[in-house]
């Protein structure tokens, strides 16, 4: 083992902790803005720091201020309060914890090593998921019961009947994917992603298995207990569901717990079915070997794509009403130009390998593995845009209508899915 | 006034609309339409920038209530209680005492309006045999950092003023 | 019971009390006849004609009611239109020069002229002049505020104090829209009854100054209850009401109409009594020095009384029937004796032969009839006697000095129950609050030898313990009312249950204070 083999797993497995972490306030503040825009409204914006306002994020850090400095209330009529305070525990670890299996780039060749590019180099790869997303849901179903409330303990059973019956579609889903991939290792999965079908369509899981995808991802928005599927809180029926006794960070912890599995089962959505980390047309091998001409490419569109983003800042980054010298003009043009001056450092760094890097050398290795982090956190930040834009638009289920959907749509069309596919991988093979 | 009847047409009988996921897609594609002018300009969203641009009230508006008097500076107010006893909420505190100004026998010597607990019916003013009490301040908000900081007495609520024109308000009634 | 007779009201029969005016026979059955002037008590005046119906086939066709006995066979016309047109009419000559001052009149909620315009009324006032110009808030000595421009000249008061109190000091002066009650020069209302005027006004002029603008009357809350003034035992409404954040409390005693025991009216002393109610109240345990909760002192109280020796327990003459039975029951398990030592209620000369009595205790008809000795020798002995005394909220100091308690109690243990502060418990070792007369249920017997029962009229903020809850806890044999009443069955004439006794009273025969009729 070498200082750069610590280095690297230091690396990893910092990005698996830290990356979905980082992504709870992207989350939160992908949906509040979300929410507003879709609505014809704006939603957070005031919440500054010296004026700055950092298009709502701040908004955030209020929220944590208020959350970890609020009154932590056991309610007196709990009995089992290891359990009531282990509930949120669960589900954020859980959560957490299903990330460590997913790739965030390919396999890394330095030295002649190879270094495996995701949080524990395990092989479960999806079956890790499944099993942590069934997992999860003890939390809830502990925190509804140790709640000793009757919304709480509804909101558990709910949670419970509904976990039950997405989880079997969504594994039968998986294993029409398996199918096609002959691997449950996500990493070779997004490595076959790679290829691309008749030479120009790359070769997606969306594109091999659109009923596959279609049912994973209605069972993952179940298992996730987002909209339309988040009966275990439905506020207007039974006020918060599992987390009505819940509060301050005992609250927090379940609310992050909820947007790291979002995050999770993003990237598992990507993993599976959108390529993962793989750059569109360029599998790993063509990036390494082509790294100074995209080098050159990216050099080209990135001040191009700061031009406009600078202007679309300038019209929007305004007060819209009579002020006298608008603090968020000047504001506007702070943002420009610290984004100029991180665009001039990207730049240098672009020339840098146009200059220096030779293909197939490190240098060009370490180019591919950072465009394809990129690019996976691009693909996910859009899913979970997706995960925002189903949320503000489609009503919540009955839940006759949620298990009627789950078993007697799902479940037959899963089945239908794994025949077809073993059908056609036979006729193929 | 007769009812009028509105037929709807009951959605969802058709095979694409069963099928629901092309639906779905529609109403995404509403929704992003939305999200996606809004992004490009948000000068256009249905908003009021409160609170800096304040929101405009109407005559009619129930706001905080203020004890109205007479042109020469004397209270209107003779200690009725209609007010006190049609308030819903109980937040009328009255005490009666004797008047010795020459306008009535009666005028209050406490009179508290608890605003936690008012909910801004405006029974108290269509009660109010006198035109002793009004909702007329315009006053939309009101914020403290302490429980006392809500309750109005005698002073505070003879001190408010109506935000509007006698004239507009007797038009517009309250 | 009287002879009924059958007559016809708007053609429908109905039976009524032979011999009594139309006001009173067809009220009685639930048929109002508006009238102002016409009072039971009073008589018939005839002055107000508000009372006028129609006799069908009757000579004259239009007679007030109040002066028209009921016969057999009468056609009585209430809802015709030329009724409803005399009644509108009085109203309106009523109301030309009335202030409707409504909003600031204590009246208003149970005014007669309130009522009848809204049920024979409701029409503008055409008057177009100025109204007639008269006094306001004139005092009228007693505690009587009138007010002359409310006044509808009924003459009810005037007539009270010529007929009940026959001391006569107010009449009519004028004549026309000039006439107005008032009193002579230099000669204010001066007897003991003279705030029933106010009762008797059936609008708003004649105020009490003292509940003058202290509460309007429909948030009060009316419990019936017994004056606890004097020996008489006046049936009364208790008027009272918890104010938002406030201690409940009550506002002021009314007479309630009682056919045996004051008719219609009560004494000036009886209804301010409600004062004592809400004065000087005792509100804290004390043991020692030390201020402890009622339970912490009555702890102390059930080891002193297990410790025996000699115990003589003081009863209060104005203890209702159920706490003297109880208190009795634990004195007989105790071995101890009883004392109902209470001559200093008694004021000779005070009483005249209305309704004031010389005795001021209201049940000392009760402390009799259970057979508890009330004799000065027997209290002395008694107490010289006792190693503990526990006063069970007699007020000694009514009947005896300072000094002559303090001689007393000087070497002797004292554990009061008292409902008020006074000096005798400075005396005490423990001292225990307990519920006043307004607090409790219970009953009384009063001079006339008539049972009443009253229920709880004033729930505090924090109640204090009542007198029969708190011997039990001591281990009185009577764990409650229920337990009492069997006990207070036993005596002659006592029913079993509280409940059974009419609200008017019940007459018991044997005791020879029934002849001590009004």
């Amino acid at each position: 083992m070498t200082s750069l083999d610590y280095l690297l797993i230091a690396l990893r497995v910092a990005f698996a902790a830290f990356v979905p972490l980082c992504f709870i306030a992207v989350c939160v503040w992908m949906e509040r803005r979300g929410a507003g825009f879709f609505q014809d409204r704006s939603g957070p914006n005031r919440a500054a720091i010296f004026g700055f306002r950092a298009a709502g994020l701040v908004q955030n850090l209020a929220d944590a201020a208020k959350l970890i400095f609020k009154e932590d209330v056991i309610s007196g009529h709990i009995k089992h309060k290891f359990i009531f305070v282990l509930a949120p525990v669960i589900v954020f670890f859980a959560a957490l914890v299903s990330f460590a299996v997913v790739p965030f780039a390919d396999t890394l060749v330095l030295g002649g090593r190879s270094y495996i590019m995701q949080g524990v180099p395990v092989d479960l790869g999806i079956l890790w998921f499944l099993a942590l997303a069934g997992f999860a849901v003890y939390g809830i179903i502990l925190a509804g019961w140790s709640s000793t409330n009757k919304y709480g303990i509804l909101g558990g059973l709910r949670s419970a009947a509904q976990v039950i019956s997405y989880e079997i579609p969504m594994a039968l889903a998986v294993i029409g994917v398996l199918i096609v991939y002959g691997t449950v290792n996500l990493n070779e999965m997004a490595q076959f992603q790679g290829q691309l079908l008749f030479g120009f369509i790359p070769m997606w899981g969306a594109v091999l298995q659109p009923l596959g995808m279609v049912i994973f991802i209605v069972a993952a928005f179940a298992e996730t207990n987002r909209t339309p599927f988040d009966l275990a809180e439905g506020e207007s029926e039974i006020v918060a569901g599992f987390h009505v006794e819940y509060s301050a960070m005992k609250f927090a912890v379940f609310f992050m717990g909820e947007y790291v599995a979002l995050f999770v089962s993003s990237a598992i959505i990507v993993t599976l079915f959108f390529g993962g980390y793989q750059v569109p047309f360029l599998a790993t091998a063509t990036l390494i070997d082509n790294a100074r001409p995209v080098a050159f490419l990216l050099l080209l569109l990135l001040p191009v794509a700061m031009y406009f983003f600078a202007g679309w800042i300038r019209r929007n980054n305004v007060s819209h009403y009579p002020r006298e010298n608008d603090p968020r003009a000047f504001e506007a043009k702070v943002y420009i130009r610290g984004l100029w001056g991180l665009v001039v450092v990207i730049e240098l760094a672009l020339l840098a390998i146009l200059f220096f890097a030779s293909p197939g050398g490190p240098a060009a290795h370490i180019f591919a593995a950072l465009l394809q982090v990129c690019t996976f956190l691009v693909k996910v930040t859009l899913m979970l845009f997706v995960y925002v834009w189903v949320r503000w638009t489609l009503p919540r289920f009955r839940y006759d209508q949620l298990q009627k959907l789950g078993w007697q749509i799902l479940l037959p069309l899963a089945l239908l899915n794994i025949f077809v596919t073993s059908a056609v991988v036979v006729i193929l093979s | 006034m007769s009812a009028r009847v509105k037929t709807i047409a009951r959605r969802g009988a058709s095979l694409q609309e069963r099928l629901y996921l092309i639906e779905i897609c529609k109403g995404m594609a509403t929704s992003f339409g939305h999200f996606f002018r809004n992004l490009l300009d948000n000068s256009r969203l249905a908003v009021r920038h409160y609170p800096e641009v304040p929101p405009e009230i109407p005559v009619r508006w129930r706001g905080r209530h203020r004890l109205t008097n007479h042109p020469d500076g004397t209270m209107k107010c003779v200690a009725c209680f209609m007010c006190q006893t049609n308030c819903p909420a109980h937040c009328i505190t009255i005490e009666a005492g004797e008047r010795l100004d020459g306008r009535a026998e009666k005028m209050p010597r406490r009179f508290q309006i608890d605003l936690l607990e008012c909910i801004y019916c405006g029974y108290c003013v269509e009660a109010c045999p006198l035109d002793a009490i009004r909702m007329d301040t315009g006053i939309y908000s009101v914020n403290g950092t302490r429980r006392d900081a809500f309750l109005l007495d005698l002073t505070a609520l003879q001190a408010g003023q109506g935000a509007f024109p006698e004239d507009d308000y007797q038009k517009g009634g309250a | 019971m009287a002879d009924m007779v059958k007559l016809f009201v708007n053609g429908v029969e109905v039976e009524v009390e032979a011999g009594k005016n139309l006001i009173d026979a067809i009220g009685a059955v639930g048929i109002e006849i508006p009238h102002l002037c016409y009072h039971p008590a009073l008589g018939a005046d005839g002055n107000c004609r508000m009372c006028l119906v129609g006799i069908e086939d009757g000579r004259p066709p239009l007679v007030p009611a109040c002066k028209t006995p009921a016969m057999a066979g009468m056609k009585v016309l209430l809802d015709a239109e030329h009724i409803r047109k005399i009644q509108r009419d009085v109203m309106e000559l009523e109301l030309i020069n009335h202030p409707t001052d409504c909003p600031v009149c204590d009246q208003a909620g149970e005014c007669r002229l309130q009522d009848y315009y809204m049920s024979y009324d409701r029409r503008q006032s055409r008057m177009t002049v100025p109204q007639v110009v008269k006094g306001k808030k004139m005092a009228f000595g007693c505690g009587v505020v009138h007010d002359q421009e409310r006044c509808v000249l009924c003459g009810r008061c005037v007539r009270f104090c010529r007929q009940i109190t026959k001391t006569g000091e107010l009449g009519i002066i004028n004549r026309s829209d000039d006439a107005r009650v008032n009193i002579f020069p230099g000669r204010p209302l001066h007897n003991r009854y003279a705030l029933n005027v106010v009762d008797l006004c059936p609008v708003g002029a004649m105020t009490s100054a003292d509940f003058r603008f202290q509460q309007r009357v429909w948030f009060l809350k009316k419990s019936p209850g017994v004056c606890h003034g004097c020996a008489r035992g006046c049936s009364i409404t208790v008027d009272h009401n918890r104010e938002k954040e406030q201690e409940a409390r009550i506002y002021r005693l009314r007479p309630r109409h009682n056919p045996l025991v004051n008719g219609y009216f009560i004494c000036d002393s009886g209804r301010m009594s409600y004062k004592a109610e809400e004065e000087g109240r005792l509100n804290e345990a004390r043991h020692g020095r030390l201020a402890r909760s009622v339970d912490q002192a009555l702890l102390a109280v059930a080891e002193d009384l297990a410790q025996g020796g000699k115990i003589t327990f003081i009863l209060s003459p104005d203890s209702s029937l159920e706490q003297m039975v109880t208190i009795r029951a634990l004195a007989e398990k105790l071995g101890a004796t009883l004392s109902g030592f209470s001559d200093g209620w008694i004021i000779p000369g005070d009483g005249d032969d209305f309704l004031i009595r010389d005795d001021k205790a209201a049940n000392r008809a009760g402390l009799e009839l259970l057979g508890i000795d009330c004799s000065r020798t027997g209290f002395t002995a008694a107490v010289e006697a006792a190693d503990l005394v526990v006063n069970c909220n007699n007020d000694l100091g009514r009947s005896l000095s300072a000094e002559e308690l303090g001689q007393l109690f000087q070497s002797r243990r004292l554990i009061s129950f008292a409902s008020h502060r006074r000096e005798i418990d400075n005396q005490a070792e423990i001292v225990i609050p307990v519920a006043s007369w307004s607090e409790y249920a219970g009953s009384v017997i009063n001079c006339q030898g008539i049972l009443q029962h009253f229920p709880r009229a004033v729930v505090r903020n924090q109640p204090p313990m009542e007198l029969v809850e708190l011997i039990a806890r001591l281990g009185s044999p009577l764990q409650s009312e229920a337990d009492c009443w069997q006990e207070l069955a036993r005596l002659p004439g006592l029913p079993a249950d509280p409940a059974t006794i009419p609200t008017e009273g019940l007459q018991l025969n044997d005791n020879e204070a029934a002849h001590d009729q009004p």
